[in-house]
């Protein structure tokens, strides 16, 4: 997903974002922003060049008109912030710089880089992280936990009914056209089997708390979600960052996802294989999300292989070893569906292997997440989402959708029409920003232009409203300030359904923007979970398990 | 049971790494060498360049050109960065297979010889520079052998230092002494003294022939010593015993496989001595290293890496 918007000219406030479906592929640089922040901004937010060492104060945070994950719009500091914020106020800014030095330079160490393609010569970046946790008390992620399992299980369901029968097609839940007529529909999968219906395994769905404190989906990712290394690579950090306040909150592991994540993988093969053989399927060292890979089948402890190494025979996949040829069973896909097979989908793709898909029919391997579940992140589908939930679980959806107007529809097409300057429009289909209108920063003219476009193919355009994300502090140039946040927890579904209790936190860097996309200047930071409220723990170590 | 290209990488990671430093040293005593204003160090800096392939270079351009280019030329696929690079290339292939301590050590060697700074830092003080290189090739060796499980792929990143080893060395002791109208002999003591320190290989000679540095001796040291890690009777030893320790599990096919290539050669270097190696000249036994080195080389990939895969399906 990426959230996509124009700098922000009135500073920490509005502004609009669209989203799109996220596999990390892109190797785009940032793209450098001039920070025309214009005066009375600049007045009221950096008033602090000669302030004191302490990096923060009350007339430097101002948090603007989103929620603050810290503050209350009376200033006073949350709760489970409380031992957080004790820690920062006795830290000078010297010392903080000096952390984050050191925070950065464990992560090149390590190689947690993406590449920059240049011109004449190629660079590796760090992924920029935010040294500060963002925390989220029990109560609120035990609701996200349950309304996480609850959508899994939901979209997991319609994946296997329209991979099926197509009952919820036949009641008109969800219109024909629009599942069958989605370019990441594949016939292929017609009634094929899927362990457990479990088509999506791995689940990285994007959350953002809107200005009243409450957490929506803005984005399901079905396909081939990252960023978990990074998730486990900022708690690694954190630890060392700030080990008594982490030790002090009482922030639950997630530490255990690797291990959650085999035994998933594990879950899903055959029962007559006895120990069945895992491997992670990599599209190689230059895609931006290769360190991601080679992270999880280290800790997995299984071979991580390219395309080349595996070999088809009579509907049996193995992989090329030192000692000869050995049977695969399980592949955890890093690559897209198109690419996985040249004899299945596209035919110029050499990063997967030729007859993969037919071993896969035969029931001889299992691959994961299966091939079509991208139809259930579809963004028009995105929109059924909640009918989907309660037609399957007979119950609302816990996590709310944010409210998306269909050009499909005639009614709300003449909506969106109308109102062209207050929505974010996409295309269905379109990625990386592209084919995307922010109503409110838009010309007239370009309203007008969009408006033509919208008419001559209505099927593939949706309208949002401009939503602010939450905001949570961030050490930028020396100084805490807010930053626009999102959520993205990875939820695992095999023979169980696991929540891992912690996330990745996409940090928009620039001050108002609310691009968290790591190739348009965003970052990351750790997500602290806390394992108790008010004394009481809510039970469970490690993820709950809903069947 | 590793992946092929697995295998692969780690051998291309042990090759290059052998290599860099192999040049690493070179650089550096080539430089050293002509600190000193006598024909000797003009005579170390051909050596140095006839052992990387440049017999041409080096004299021309000067020394301290050629040795920055040696290290730092990344056009150069024959340089310290650029071996660095692919060494670090190969090992980001396989990242899920070597410890994050073996990689660490890497990783920052090679961003400490790409970065901006490094040309300057290289000027500022070569000597510095290069002990810095060498030493941190050293710690990377070391982080493997006291980390890494002392399994398969452990043993294919060995045999691609030891293969590498086996041939560099050979051809340092080709260009000093084997009967060539270009160079002739090297009899000069400093030219000597630099041969050894391009083979590490001062002190332990000076603890066994004490300082009478001879031709002979250098020959008998680097090619038949037992006991010393770069002569090439020792790689040999360790080359043909970790295809040994893998050739159990290896598929047999009808060519000899590569660890009957290198026990040939093992032996062959067991029972020669120094006094056959002066009757006939040094020339022939060398090339013979150097090709048999090949052959092994091919045997190795056709049993464990690029096999048809028509004699592995199951039946």
């Amino acid at each position: 997903m990426r959230i996509h918007v124009a700098d922000v000219e009135s500073g920490a406030h509005g502004g609009g974002y669209t989203l799109e479906s996220g596999t990390a592929r892109a190797h785009r640089s940032a793209p450098k922003v001039m920070r025309n922040v214009d005066k009375s901004v600049a007045a009221k937010t950096q008033t602090l060049v000669d302030a004191p060492t302490l990096p923060m104060t009350e007339a430097a945070y101002l948090p603007g008109i989103a929620y603050d994950e810290m503050f209350t719009p009376e200033g006073e500091v949350r709760p489970h912030y409380d031992p957080l914020h004790g820690r920062m106020s006795t830290l000078g800014a010297e010392e903080l710089a000096g952390r984050q030095r050191t925070l950065e330079r464990s992560f090149l160490l390590q190689g947690i880089t993406f590449t920059v393609y240049g011109a004449d010569n190629t660079t590796e970046r760090v992924m920029p992280t935010d040294l500060f946790p963002r925390i989220i008390p029990a109560a609120e992620w035990s609701k996200i936990e349950a309304g996480l399992a609850q959508r899994l299980q939901a979209l997991n369901l319609f994946l296997a009914d329209i991979y099926g029968d197509q009952q919820i097609l036949m009641d008109g839940v969800v219109p024909r056209e629009l599942v069958l007529g989605a370019p990441s529909y594949r016939r292929e999968m017609q009634h094929v089997y899927v362990p457990h219906k479990a088509y999506a395994n791995v689940c990285g769905s994007d959350l953002i708390r809107c200005q009243d404190g409450q957490f929506a989906v803005l984005e399901d990712n079905l396909r081939v979600p990252s960023g978990v290394s990074y998730m486990l690579a900022n708690r690694d950090a954190a630890k060392r960052t700030f080990p008594g306040t982490y030790r002090a909150a009482g922030v639950r592991p997630v530490e255990r996802y690797p291990d959650l994540l085999l035994a998933t993988l594990k879950s899903m093969a055959a029962d007559w294989r006895g120990d069945p053989q895992v491997v992670v399927l990599t599209p190689g060292v230059y895609n931006s999300a290769y360190y991601e890979h080679a992270y999880l089948a280290r800790l997995m402890g299984v071979p991580l292989v390219e395309g080349r190494d595996l070999v088809v025979h009579e509907n049996m996949v193995y992989m090329r070893t030192t000692t000869g040829i050995r049977r695969v069973d399980v592949i955890y896909r890093r690559v897209d569906d198109d690419f996985i097979d040249p004899l299945t989908f596209r035919r110029d793709s050499s990063l997967g292997a030729a007859g993969l898909f037919n071993a896969y029919r035969a029931g001889n391997v299992v691959i994961c997440n299966a091939p079509g579940t991208g139809v259930a992140d579809d963004k028009a589908v995105y929109a059924y989402v909640p009918d989907i939930i309660r037609y399957y679980l007979g119950e609302d959806a816990i996590l709310p959708n944010i409210e998306t107007f269909l050009c499909r529809e005639p009614r709300q097409l003449g909506h969106v029409l109308d109102n062209l300057d207050k929505y974010v429009v996409k295309a269905v289909g379109a990625s990386g920003g592209y084919g995307m209108l922010v109503g409110p920063h838009a010309s007239q003219k370009e309203r007008d232009d969009f408006a033509q476009a919208i008419k001559a193919d209505p099927d593939n355009y949706i309208a949002q409203p401009t939503i602010q994300l939450s905001t949570a502090p961030c050490l930028v140039d020396g100084r805490i300030e807010p930053r626009h946040v999102d959520l993205r927890p990875f939820i695992l579904s095999g023979e169980k359904t696991i929540v891992t209790p912690g996330a990745l936190t996409r940090v928009a860097l620039k001050r108002g923007s609310l691009v968290v996309n790591s190739s348009q200047g965003g970052g990351s930071k750790d997500t602290w979970v806390l394992a108790e409220e008010n004394g009481q723990t809510n039970g469970h170590g490690n993820g709950s398990a809903r069947p | 049971m590793m992946l092929a290209r697995v295998a692969d990488s780690l051998y291309w990671l042990g090759r290059y790494i052998e290599r860099a430093e192999h040049l690493s040293r070179l650089s550096s005593v080539m430089l050293n060498a002509t600190l000193d204003q006598t024909d000797s160090g003009a005579h170390a800096v051909r050596i140095a360049m006839a052992a990387v392939g440049d017999p041409a270079d080096g004299v021309d351009v000067g020394s301290f050109e050629a040795a920055e280019a040696l290290v730092l030329d990344r056009s150069d696929t024959n340089s310290v960065v650029s071996s660095l690079a692919r060494a670090r290339e190969n090992a980001r292939q396989v990242r899920d297979q070597i410890t994050t301590e073996t990689w660490e050590r890497l990783n920052l060697l090679y961003l400490k010889v790409t970065d901006d700074k490094a040309g300057k830092e290289f000027s500022d003080g070569s000597a510095n520079f290069l002990h810095d290189v060498i030493a941190d090739l050293h710690l990377f060796k070391g982080a493997a052998d006291t980390t890494m499980s002392h399994g398969e792929s452990w043993r294919f990143m060995m045999l691609g230092i030891y293969m590498e080893r086996a041939q560099l060395v050979s051809r340092l002791l080709e260009v000093c002494f084997a009967e060539s109208p270009v160079h002739g002999h090297v009899d000069d003591h400093v030219a000597l003294v630099s041969v050894l320190r391009m083979a590490c290989a001062l002190e332990p000679y000076l603890r066994v022939y004490t300082a009478e540095i001879e031709p002979r001796h250098i020959l008998e040291f680097l090619v038949f010593d037992e006991d010393f890690p770069r002569s090439i009777r020792f790689a040999t030893a360790q080359i043909e015993q970790h295809l040994s320790a893998m050739a159990r599990n290896a598929f047999t096919g009808e060519r000899p496989g590569p660890e009957r290539l290198a026990g040939r050669l093992k032996a062959r270097l067991q029972f020669a001595d120094v006094d056959e190696l002066e009757a006939v000249g040094a020339g022939p036994l060398l090339t013979t290293v150097v090709n048999e080195c090949a052959r092994i080389h091919e045997a190795i990939y056709e049993t464990f890496v690029a096999y048809p895969l028509e004699t592995r399906l199951p039946a």
